[in-house]
């Protein structure tokens, strides 16, 4: 089994079946990427860098999402 | 002139976007005292907007910032108030908005809002950031909540009532989540910034 925390939940994955990078994990969760903020381990990830940015296990993402209203 | 009247008048906060929810939060920080705005808005008064938004009848037309600007000198003709009149992006936030101690997000689309919160945090060295999501609709005031999520960015909102989902923005749950982000913005001034 492989972990990620998200936004403070953890997430069990089987083992080599974590998502290869953040762009995939959003896919994964049905998240468009122009509405969220991703930080890793207490760094932020650009957007630009989502589909080049690894994941690894054991790894805490924060993914600040963002609806319409203002 | 308490250390906290203090500490207000010497901040310098931005506030991105000047519909229901900038307009409000710029009215309650001049109120609160605040002794620095830089606004930011590239649109106009629409009668639509009076459902919601701090303008009157006679402000139809005008660029959002002048009428901001008019409305916040009659309520307090000595804070500084700084306009920009023109659509923000990840190359002109860091410019307008340098010296600012805290940002205000406050547009209106999902995507200027990530656009805002990223470049502030990845740009910009100083500034917290308040950004609002999920505001939409009537009633469940409770369900508005502010939660710090890092150290530079505070997010206030249920985070799903949207207008993406089709509902309509209303000035009474608007002016809550506005006033949920006024209240955070002063609390960061009074109790994390050194006057």
């Amino acid at each position: 089994m492989e972990v990620l925390k998200i936004n403070g939940i953890e997430k069990q994955f089987p083992a080599g079946q974590l998502p290869s990078t953040v762009a995939e994990l959003l896919e994964q969760l049905d998240i468009k990427p122009a509405t969220v903020v991703a930080e890793i381990d207490g760094q932020i990830i650009e957007r630009k860098k989502f589909a080049e940015t690894k994941l690894r296990n054991g790894q805490s993402i924060e993914l600040v999402r963002f609806v319409g209203g203002g | 002139m308490t250390s906290i009247d203090e500490n207000l008048k010497q901040a310098v906060v931005g506030i991105a976007g000047l519909g229901g929810v900038g307009s409000t939060v710029a009215v309650a920080l001049c109120r609160a005292g605040v002794g620095h705005l830089v606004i930011a808005d590239f649109d106009k008064v629409e009668s639509s907007n009076l459902s919601r938004q701090q303008y009157f009848t006679d402000q139809v037309g005008r660029n959002k910032v002048d009428a901001t600007i008019e409305n916040l000198q009659r309520i307090n003709p000595g804070m500084k108030v700084e306009g920009h009149r023109g659509k923000l992006n990840a190359h002109n936030v860091p410019e307008i908005f340098v010296g600012a101690d805290v940002i205000a997000e406050c547009f209106d689309t999902a995507q200027a809002k990530q656009m805002i919160v990223e470049t502030v945090l990845t740009k910009m060295d100083k500034p917290i950031v308040v950004s609002v999501s999920g505001l939409a609709g009537y009633g469940n005031s409770n369900a508005i909540q502010s939660r710090r999520i890092s150290d530079r960015l505070i997010l206030v909102g249920d985070g799903v009532s949207s207008t993406e989902s089709g509902q309509v923005l209303m000035a009474a749950r608007v002016g809550i989540a506005a006033c949920h982000q006024a209240n955070a913005i002063v609390e960061v001034i009074v109790d994390e910034i050194q006057a």
